[in-house]
């Protein structure tokens, strides 16, 4: 582990940074080298063939998976060893999967109240469970997805996948973190519906806020700051989106077996 | 904020049987009496201290294999017996052979008598009818579980889409073959799962038994505790708890082996461990299958020999003593509410502490890694023991009465589905908890929100399940209780009150019968509205 460094004294130092993570695979590493920092207000778009390890990087990012080197800092902060600490860092790390993670058995309000357990306790989590708890906050959260709040207390069974996406994303807002991730957030919607929620996306994550996402179209990049190609597990590019030239999308996406 | 207190979403639902600890905690405190705990204190500092004098690890041995023995060979009868039953029990093939079902309704209700009275009171009739004999256990063993296989084999059966039958009916095959060819395969996986379980509880029935005098390890367990002799007690919980967990891992890799399905998954929508599992070569599972069959046959005639059990000693039948002139009016007279409300307090107790106790404990531990370790442990000693023993125990420091024996009914059965808990969690996939601990959850209400949700509907309606054999384990504690038809059953049958006995059985097999019902709507409704 490297010490802190003079940076983390930095007025508002970087988000999420990461510093040559190694992580281990079955054939190659997933990510091998990988170095990058997110400072407040950034949106950066996360690009790369499927096996490419944007799956793994965003698990490395948010806590999930630990690399078996590299430092990970998060607003110039490794990861906390007391449980309490780790719990609200933890919780300044909003993630909207790919499978979703919505609770299926659950109603849309009480998915929504699932983002706010980090800061409640047992009585509220509980109560949570047997009545209708925040409901205007809850309301805020489905109208800046451009959702109707009557769906509030429908089951998330009941809902369209388009719809799922949206509460999975208020679920997000909900939990008020300040680094956003998303893992291929537009794979499964047809092209009008994905353009709707990255914008949604991008303009939820302006500073103090940053945004990290993987996305498998490179055709939707021009809304972000900057991107990062990613190829066999190491950054092959790091720059702002509109210097990302056709050549270089021909590289990254070049045939590997 | 609206206050109407909507139905408790499903993640909280396996936690409300536990709700019942509310009252029991209240009473609880009056029924400690003094002395017992440093007889307590023996008994726990005996288990890591255990006798290994060999004379006596060698007669514990003995005691084990018959207790082993036992098991086995009333778990292949029960087998044997429950596949022809079910078989004949099944609607689909009495229509497709003769046009009518009629027949296997018949004998679907003439089955539930046996099936609704306990192994335990099988077995002392059959000691009362049959004398001291190593064949009464194997008896005791296969009359009620032989009901109960053919029960799940007919139901199983008569479940099966019937369109591969139709299609090779329609094509002009006779039905005996169209009915083992369309149906044959896909009931067998189904039939083996709950076969390798039913050996599982032949394991704690036999110890039971043993308990109670019917040969093997139990009578040991029983007549050391008496005898306060706590460390040759702890020899024979670790050899009964190592033989109980060798079977437990054997079944297990065999029912994953062969691709079987896990218990969850036997009983409706659950999810199923082998869900994504690359299917075996094929042929391979049933060359296996042929092998272990083939190989169990002179396995279980060893095990016959060696135990003695002669199926001619069946023809010696003693006499009944005389009924007492008066006795039907007598019988008829025994203070009936009571004896039924007390059964079936006990039976609730017993219920909601094993049902919700599982999830509860599980949620207490959930942060500690070493948590869910020492859980296992306590629950595979919870199946171990049988209640009995358990309630002796507790005699030492609690007074017998109903809230006594609901403890020691209420531990056994929160081993096993503690166990079959853990199964669910694992089978319930870690991705929405995981979501929840990156957001910063703590690991309870991760556990909670993200685990128990996926799993709550299909555990309570294991649950329901569990409660009407709670029901029929009743029996076993009745002593204890001091109340409740179990404790007037066990006193007419020492006073050879054979009318009495009559009476009992009946109300007692009525009572199940009752019960097996009220669970199998609960568990259709909660499987069905999922």
């Amino acid at each position: 582990m490297n010490g802190p460094s003079a940076s983390t004294h930095h007025t508002s130092p970087p988000l999420l940074e990461l510093r040559e993570i190694q992580v281990p695979g079955r054939s190659r590493p997933r990510l091998e080298g990988v170095s990058l920092q997110l400072a407040p207000g950034e949106r950066v778009a996360l690009l790369g063939a499927s096996g490419a390890g944007k799956s793994t990087l965003l698990a490395v990012a948010n806590g999930v998976l630990a690399p078996e080197r590299g430092t990970v800092l998060w607003q110039g902060e490794p990861r906390a060893r007391q449980a309490g600490r780790r719990r609200r860092q933890q919780a300044r790390i909003g993630t909207l999967w790919q499978d979703l993670r919505l609770i299926e058995e659950l109603s849309v309000q009480q998915n929504l109240n699932a983002a706010r357990l980090a800061a409640w306790g047992w009585p509220r989590a509980v109560l949570n469970l047997l009545v209708p708890l925040e409901s205007e906050a809850c309301a805020m959260a489905l109208q800046q997805v451009d959702l109707d709040p009557t769906l509030l207390s429908q089951p998330v069974t009941a809902l369209s996948g388009g719809q799922r996406q949206r509460v999975a994303l208020a679920r997000l807002l909900r939990q008020q973190p300040s680094l956003l991730l998303a893992d291929e957030p537009l794979a499964s919607l047809d092209p009008r519906l994905a353009a709707d929620l990255l914008d949604l996306l991008l303009r939820q994550a302006a500073a103090p806020r940053a945004l990290l996402l993987s996305l498998h179209r490179p055709d939707l990049v021009a809304g972000f700051d900057r991107a990062i190609g990613l190829r066999a597990g190491r950054v092959l590019f790091d720059r702002p989106s509109h210097a990302v030239e056709p050549a270089l999308l021909a590289e990254l996406y070049a045939g590997e077996s | 904020m609206r206050l109407a207190l909507s139905r408790p979403a499903a993640p909280l639902l396996p936690l409300l049987p536990a709700l019942v600890l509310l009252p029991m905690l209240l009473v609880l405190p009056a029924l400690v009496h003094g002395g017992g705990w440093e007889l307590i204190g023996q008994f726990a500092w005996a288990a890591i201290t255990p006798s290994r004098d060999p004379l006596l690890l060698q007669s514990l041995l003995q005691g084990l294999g018959v207790t082993a023995g036992m098991a086995l060979l009333g778990w292949a009868l029960s087998l044997a017996l429950g596949l022809m039953l079910g078989l004949a029990s099944s609607r689909l093939l009495w229509r497709e052979l003769c046009g009518t079902s009629l027949p296997a309704e018949a004998i679907r209700r003439l089955l539930a008598l046996p099936r609704s009275i306990h192994e335990l009171i099988w077995g002392l009739l059959l000691l009362q009818l049959l004398g001291q004999r190593p064949v009464v256990a194997v008896l005791a063993i296969a009359i009620p579980y032989g009901a109960l296989v053919a029960r799940v084999v007919s139901d199983l059966l008569d479940a099966l889409p019937t369109g591969p039958l139709r299609a090779l009916r329609a094509a002009g095959a006779a039905a005996p073959a169209a009915l083992l060819t369309a149906l044959g395969p896909p009931l067998l996986p189904g039939v083996i799962s709950y076969g390798g379980y039913r050996l599982e509880c032949a394991l704690r029935s036999a110890t039971l038994l043993g308990v109670f005098g019917l040969g093997g390890l139990g009578n040991e367990l029983l007549l050391t505790l008496q005898s306060l002799q706590f460390q040759e007690l702890w020899s024979g919980l670790w050899l009964l708890l190592a033989l109980m967990l060798l079977l437990e891992t054997a079944v297990g890799a065999l029912r994953r082996r062969w691709a079987m399905p896990g218990r969850f998954g036997l009983r409706g929508t659950g999810p199923s461990r082998t869900g994504g599992r690359a299917q075996p070569e094929v042929g391979r599972r049933g060359r296996e299958l042929l092998l272990a069959g083939l190989l169990l046959l002179p396995a279980l005639l060893v095990v016959g020999q060696a135990l003695a059990v002669q199926p001619a000693e069946l023809l010696h039948w003693q006499p009944l003593p005389p009924v007492a002139p008066r006795g039907w009016a007598d019988a008829l007279a025994l203070p009936w509410p009571g004896l039924v409300a007390g059964t079936l307090t006990l039976m609730l107790l017993a219920a909601g502490l094993a049902v919700g106790g599982a999830p509860l404990l599980l949620l207490l531990v959930a942060p500690w890694p070493w948590g869910r370790r020492v859980l296992q442990l306590l629950w595979a000693l919870g199946r171990l023991w049988p209640p009995p023993l358990t309630a002796l125990l507790l005699l030492f420091v609690l007074k017998p009465g109903v809230i006594t024996a609901a403890l020691a009914l209420g531990f056994h059965n929160l081993g096993i589905l503690g166990r079959l808990l853990l199964e669910g969690a694992e089978a319930a996939g870690p991705a929405a908890e995981q979501g929840l601990l990156a957001a910063g959850c703590g690991p309870r209400l991760a556990l909670l929100y993200g685990r128990y949700s996926g799993l709550a509907r299909s555990y309570l309606a294991y649950g329901a399940y569990r409660a009407d054999v709670i029901l029929r384990e009743t029996v076993v504690v009745g002593l204890v209780a001091g109340t409740g038809l179990g404790s007037q059953l066990r006193e007419s049958l020492s006073a050879f009150a054979w009318d009495q006995l009559a009476v009992l059985l009946l109300a007692y097999a009525l009572l199940t019968l009752v019960g097996e019902d009220l669970s199998d709507r609960a568990r259709r409704r909660l499987l069905g509205g999922a």
